[in-house]
């Protein structure tokens, strides 16, 4: 088993791909987090002006609690997730398109233990490309946030051990769709479709009329693992602000819908195991001809 | 655990494809210390055969083993067996060292037997290359690198011949046979006798998925008897003096001339002499090897062709069933066939030998 480990890294190692995602998902990761911190932290200016503070007293809200960057963080990640989704989904596509799918079965014992070799590679893959994202958010909210609005440590942690999660599922639920697809343009087309086009178009009607299945969707799930983790540390922080506002802070953090985080995390993890499992049970038995 | 006899069992394997048939009731045996080709038409089924034997697809029925085992009982079949597949199963991006280091550590040999394998291949210059960059020939050498990787007991190529030069193809055979002198096994396929006859011992042929003939290539060679093909005077008279003489297998060509087997053609012109015929040719016509091999598996697409060319003399199996082209119909592509043309580039050396119409001959006394 350890030598079929090392030969998936070499396998990533020794092909470009591997940075040449790796820079796009750090410079997404940064620059996003980097405006989205700006931009928070102007608004959190404009509600420090006289005028907005007596508004805030009628409507009985602090916003010198409101740490709102915890947004920008979570909307970074989840948009920086797609790259380690892409990395996955070429784990298995990438094999078949190039026929090396061929040899890696043929020095291997038997296929179970080829795909668990390649699983444990691709979830430590996914741990690197979920740390570097968390890195990369860290320091365009350092540089863009003022240092009495960042995120406490807990609030740190929190999210880095959710980002991190959430980019290992990604690579997974991208992992698995590659073998099920086995086309290389196939399965990228369709990976980011979905998760950019179809499932946020969905979100937009589900939004009005059945907000509740959202949370349940690949999409929904994964953002609500670091979206509602955002809310839920934003409202612990701020204990000023009144029910009816909750939603919205829920819909700025990106987690319309969503479910708890740990439940989010729980869903997308079923999603990843359905995709995930299928493209197993294809290779697994799949003719290579 | 495996018995490591280095033998390749085949026993009555099947594989359909959805409806269609690739391979049926396919059985032969591999035995080590020789070359076994594995002969057939492209698309007669010997990738796919190949590929049942190494674990890559799964039969509809029978079994494949090497060394007593499935492919995937064998613990570390990269250690046990060798394969080349494929010219293009690499990553274009990947240098041709590292393609190698990758699957070296798979199989659990040192790095150094990366390099050493390409020493073996004469890639040492181009290790550091992109394979993209390799031709197919430096391809099929890489292959070949990688199946040698974990110093196996049994080497199974499919056309491993394709895009190697002249050159490379001898470098092959002699190295190939070098294997095999060790004691350990080579089962080869090809579309080609010619490429792979001087290479072989042993061969397997097959058309349309089924077994055409199997056994030592000398026995193959010995099952033809060669006829001597005579111009005679009084043709009448000289098959009547050869009756006399017991040589009764004789028939006659449609351009006159007379075809006689079980007869040297000194004999022949001794009983024409001695019954007063003039001859005024005599010709010994020497079966090859490439022309029982087309005759074996002419019918799987060429089927026109075996009206064209004579039928079998030896004691090979009979060509399978009947050519979809009615007689009489001039050669060629026959309708609905994607086959490559009759007539066309196809398996005989020298044409001349054998397009001489004698599907009208009538048969003067001997049965075949």
């Amino acid at each position: 088993m350890g030598r079929l480990v090392k030969a998936e890294f070499r396998k990533i190692t020794t092909t470009k791909l591997w940075w040449a995602l790796l820079i796009p998902t750090v410079l997404i990761a940064f620059g996003w987090a980097l405006g989205a911190g700006y931009l928070g932290n102007a608004f959190v200016d404009l509600l420090d002006g006289p005028e907005a503070r007596e508004l805030e007293t009628v409507l009985g809200v602090d916003s010198g609690e409101w740490i709102v960057s915890y947004f920008a963080i979570a909307r970074s990640i989840n948009l920086a997730t797609l790259f380690p989704l892409v990395f996955g989904a070429l784990a298995i596509s990438a094999e078949f398109s190039t026929k090396t799918i061929t040899t890696t079965f043929l020095t291997a014992p038997n296929r179970v233990s080829a795909l668990l070799a390649k699983t444990v590679v691709y979830v430590a893959w996914g741990a690197i490309y979920g740390l570097a994202i968390i890195l990369s958010v860290a320091a365009g909210i350092l540089i863009s946030t003022d240092s009495d609005r960042l995120p406490t440590a807990a609030g740190w942690l929190g999210l880095a051990v959710v980002g991190v999660l959430a980019s290992i599922l990604m690579t997974l639920f991208g992992v698995g769709a590659g073998a099920l697809v086995r086309s290389v343009p196939g399965v990228i087309t369709l990976l980011i479709l979905y998760f950019l086009v179809v499932e946020n178009g969905a979100q937009l009607v589900l939004g009005i009329h059945a907000p509740d299945v959202i949370g349940f969707l690949p999409n929904g799930s994964v953002n609500g693992l670091t979206g509602s983790m955002a809310a839920e540390l934003f409202l612990t922080t701020a204990e000023s602000v009144p029910p009816w506002l909750e939603d919205g802070v829920r819909a700025v953090a990106g987690a319309t819908g969503a479910l708890a985080w740990w439940l989010s995390g729980l869903v997308f993890l079923g999603w990843s195991a359905l995709v995930f499992g299928g493209g197993w049970i294809s290779t697994q038995t799949r003719d290579i001809t | 655990m495996h018995d490591r006899s280095g033998r390749i069992v085949v026993n009555n394997i099947s594989k359909t494809f959805g409806s269609i048939p690739a391979v049926q009731n396919l059985s032969f045996t591999v035995e080590p210390g020789s070359v076994t080709g594995f002969l057939g038409p492209n698309g007669a089924g010997k990738t796919t055969t190949l590929r049942m034997i190494l674990g890559l697809v799964n039969p509809t029925a029978g079994t494949a083993t090497i060394n007593g085992c499935r492919y995937h009982q064998l613990g570390n079949p990269g250690a046990v067996v060798g394969a080349v597949l494929e010219a293009q199963s690499f990553h274009a991006r990947r240098t041709a060292r590292n393609h190698l280091k990758v699957f070296a550590s798979a199989i659990g040999v040192s790095d150094q037997r990366a390099d050493e394998v390409l020493a073996l291949v004469g890639l040492s210059g181009a290790g550091d290359r992109n394979v993209g960059g390799f031709s197919l020939g430096m391809r099929q050498r890489l292959a070949l690198a990688t199946a040698l990787l974990g110093d196996p007991q049994v080497l199974v190529l499919d056309e491993p011949g394709n895009g190697l030069d002249p050159e490379g193809i001898a470098w092959l055979r002699q190295f190939l046979r070098g294997f095999a002198a060790q004691g350990r096994t080579v089962l080869i396929s090809s579309h080609l006798l010619a490429e792979v006859e001087q290479t072989i011992d042993q061969v397997v042929i097959i058309s349309r998925g089924q077994t055409m003939y199997y056994g030592m290539l000398d026995d193959l060679r010995n099952s033809q008897r060669s006829r001597v093909l005579v111009q005679a005077g009084d043709a009448q008279a000289l098959v009547t003096a050869l009756g006399e003489q017991q040589i009764t297998e004789v028939s006659t060509l449609q351009d006159g001339r007379i075809a006689v087997e079980g007869a040297t053609s000194k004999q022949v012109g001794d009983i024409a002499a001695q019954a007063g015929v003039a001859l005024y040719g005599v010709e010994e016509e020497r079966v090859d090897l490439e022309q029982l091999y087309f005759q074996l598996t002419s019918g799987q697409y060429a089927a026109p062709v075996q009206h064209q060319y004579s039928q079998p003399h030896g004691q090979v199996p009979p060509p399978g069933p009947p050519p979809a082209q009615p007689p009489g119909q001039p050669p060629g592509q026959p309708p609905g066939s994607w086959g490559p043309p009759a007539g066309g580039p196809g398996y005989q050396q020298d044409p001349t030998a054998y397009q001489r119409p004698d599907q009208g001959r009538t048969p003067w006394g001997g049965q075949h």
